[in-house]
């Protein structure tokens, strides 16, 4: 095919210039072909200029509001310039106003910019209906809108600038909303029509990175839409936290420590005397580690044993102790039977330095006096004939697991806290809505 | 990436060399046991 | 099989490039003209086109469905409320579609025979009857309703076209929506009646090439 001849080399101008029958002024259409109606920018007469010729619709003979952005500002939003070219008040039939500014851009066609309640939006008229997935949901695109705002009315209430429409202050249509976090679907009907907006939230920084409006505080309550300010954090900071988690989880595996190793088995005398053995050599290798010891006295019934332990560095004479103690009691009462405590009994010894140690463990079998004499001869579980013993096991490491946990809850604590926050934001949000239960449902049930 | 998104991979930055640093010293808050404050002397006796 | 002859009005060479497409506009004199075996003849002038920004022109080439076209052709409509373009795209492999562009928004439309329209409702309006607002239509598999019935007339055309487009020429159009996008348009005049069935598509899609420079505004990424 060869080039054709229609092609413009020279881009095409813009705007279109026209005189306002009203007041003379002059008036730039920045959407020429597409506007149907121009309420002029200095008396805010309403023009139509669907012929070449501009009629007049409405006289007005009004000063032209300041708006917050002016009409032929330009702004860049995620990446598409728009320039402002219309904009409309409009309120619930005088209560609840709004503002809404018409962008345009040839290439991209219209965007709506909504300013309500201090919050921005950015809307954009849908081509396709959504459908319903549940009685109060709608789904688009992928996205599930819940139901929000009942039948309402918007009424247009001052009108400035240029539109793809006829419009006439006082117009009104019929409105219900559905909203998600960061966007918000809204139906608006008319006598002929039906048309769907999806109109996505703007945060404050992006509007005045943009058009250079003022940064408004976040409103409270929050808007129907409004993004909780917590919810993009939590879903990065649990990942972020799982990764931390993960990291210590791995590395305690790598560094767990040794085995139990079994240390010694030795009798408890019957007296109840205190008893001492020495064990060892037991080397520790690691500059520093920790001695995990376990001990376990089999027979032990209605008594408990303690039992003192202490490491000595054979070189430098410095001690490194703990004490533990084995308890186990048990009886009958009107509840029946019972037992308490545990026959064994696991204590650590945190940085004991490289070196080679000796355990000098004392210990010391003891009856509880209050059992009940039922309990055969009165000797109890110490027996002189049959001495109960007590084993020892000793393990050496590094990483505690009560360490993995308290990582675990500093980890989770900041998370916990930003979803208290989500919570009640989203609770806060929800609230607002048409269609919230209301406040004492549930609370004072018996 | 967010203030708070920032100061939270800190936290956890933070969290995780503290519990390297615990690991390093074989070290907890809930160790039972510990260093004697006196010196040996009284358990000298059982040494062999 | 595209033709090269001289216009009767001004001499200029116009191109016809498809037997489906008989008329057009001269591009110099904006006569409208007609071709048939005898040769081409004038059958009138074209309006000028008002001023728009469309960022549509004449030999703007894209790509749709896998299939390559070029923008040959335009009618403006207009109504009591607004006016809109039609542009004609004549594809790789012959054939041709509208992309309907109004207010921003971007539709392609295939022309389909009427005789494999159903609908009681659509044969209806064939017949001469009005269109009733928010009647469900079916249309091959599509559910579809008629969103809008309204006068339209021809403002002004441009380059090729499978018909001839005179200013003031009017027409009653129905235009349907369906639940995804889907719709078609149905445009009769006088006793004789056209249907187009289509999809809402955005430029993006189209993959543009050669769109049309407006003073002031840079060129979208998709284009670039």
């Amino acid at each position: 095919m060869q080039p054709d001849a229609a092609i413009r080399a020279e881009p095409a101008p813009a705007t279109r210039a026209l005189t306002c029958p009203s007041c003379g002024g002059g008036v730039e259409l920045r959407a020429a072909g597409y506007t149907v109606h121009v309420a002029c920018q200095y008396c805010g007469s309403i023009l139509d200029v669907t012929d070449p010729q501009v009629k007049l619709v409405t006289a007005y003979h009004q000063a032209a509001a300041a708006l917050e952005i002016p009409l032929g500002t330009r702004g860049v939003l995620r990446g598409v310039e728009w320039e402002v070219i219309g904009y409309l008040q409009r309120s619930e039939n005088g209560a609840y106003g709004w503002d809404e500014y018409l962008l345009f851009n040839p290439y991209h066609g219209y965007r709506w910019l909504v300013y309500a309640r201090g919050g921005w939006s950015l809307g954009e008229q849908l081509t396709v209906m959504p459908d319903w997935v549940a009685h109060d949901q709608l789904a688009v695109a992928g996205e599930i809108f819940t139901h929000f705002y009942a039948d309402g009315v918007a009424r247009v209430d001052y009108v400035l600038g240029e539109f793809f429409w006829r419009v006439a202050v006082g117009e009104t249509v019929q409105t219900a909303d559905w909203a998600r976090p960061g966007a918000m679907l809204s139906r608006e009907e008319n006598a002929q029509e039906i048309s769907w907006t999806r109109n996505e939230w703007l945060p404050s920084k992006e509007m005045q990175q943009a058009f250079g409006v003022q940064r408004d505080p976040l409103p409270w309550p929050p808007l129907p839409h409004q993004p909780s300010p917590w919810g993009d954090w939590l879903k990065t900071g649990v990942k972020i936290g799982l990764v931390a988690f993960a990291f210590l989880l791995l590395f305690a595996f790598q560094f767990g420590g040794t085995r139990w190793d079994a240390a010694g088995t030795f009798p408890i005398a019957a007296d109840g005397r205190e008893q001492s053995v020495t064990l060892g050599p037991i080397t520790l290798r690691s500059r520093y580690q920790s001695v995990h010891l376990r001990a376990e006295v089999p027979r032990l019934e209605n008594g408990w044993l303690d039992l003192d332990y202490s490491l000595v560095d054979r070189k430098t004479q410095q001690v490194y102790e703990a004490y533990g103690a084995a308890e186990r009691y048990s009886g009958t009462d009107s509840d029946g039977a019972w037992t308490e405590g545990d026959r064994r009994t696991a204590v650590s010894i945190p940085s004991v330095p490289a070196g080679s140690y000796d355990l000098v463990v004392d210990y010391k079998g003891n009856r509880w006096s209050n059992a009940p004499s039922y309990l055969d001869s009165g000797a109890g579980w110490m027996d002189a004939a049959n001495a109960p013993q007590v084993t020892v096991e000793v393990r050496q490491g590094a990483v505690y697991a009560s360490n993995l946990w308290l990582a675990l809850i500093l980890i989770a604590a900041p998370l916990l806290f930003g979803l208290f926050r989500h919570l009640s934001f989203e609770s806060a949000r929800k609230g607002e809505s048409d269609f919230a239960p209301s406040g004492s449902d549930g609370d004072d049930d018996e | 990436m967010s203030g708070r998104t920032f100061f939270f991979s800190l936290w956890c930055l933070g969290v995780a060399g503290l519990f390297v640093l615990g690991a390093g010293f074989a070290w907890s808050p809930f160790a039972e046991g510990g260093r004697a404050r006196s010196h040996a002397g009284y358990y000298g006796p059982h040494h062999k | 099989m595209s033709q090269h002859l001289p216009c009767p009005n001004c001499g200029a060479d116009v191109v016809f490039r498809s037997p489906a497409l008989p008329s057009r506009v001269c591009d110099y004199c904006r006569s409208l003209l007609v071709r048939s075996d005898s040769g081409v003849i004038k059958v009138g002038e074209a309006a000028a086109l008002p001023f728009d920004v469309s960022p549509v022109q004449i030999g703007m080439r894209g790509r749709i469905d896998g299939k390559g076209f070029e923008v040959i052709g335009r009618v403006r409509w207009a109504w009591t409320d607004g006016a809109w373009n039609e542009w004609l795209l004549l594809f790789e492999d012959g054939g041709n579609a509208w992309l309907g562009e109004a207010m921003g928004q971007f539709m392609l439309l295939w022309e389909r025979s009427l005789g494999q329209v159903r609908s009681p409702a659509l044969r209806g309006i064939v017949k001469g009857q009005d269109a009733v607002i928010g009647t469900e239509v079916q249309l091959d598999h599509q559910k579809l309703v008629i969103a809008d019935a309204r006068e339209v007339v021809c403002v002004a055309a441009e380059g090729e076209l499978p018909f001839t487009a005179p200013s003031g020429w009017k027409l009653y159009s129905v235009d349907l929506r369906g639940q995804h996008g889907e719709c078609a348009t149905l445009q009769r005049d006088r006793g004789e009646t056209s249907v187009y069935q289509g999809r809402y598509v955005t430029l993006a899609e189209l993959a543009p090439r050669g769109m049309r420079a407006i003073e002031g505004w840079t060129l979208p990424a998709y284009a670039a």
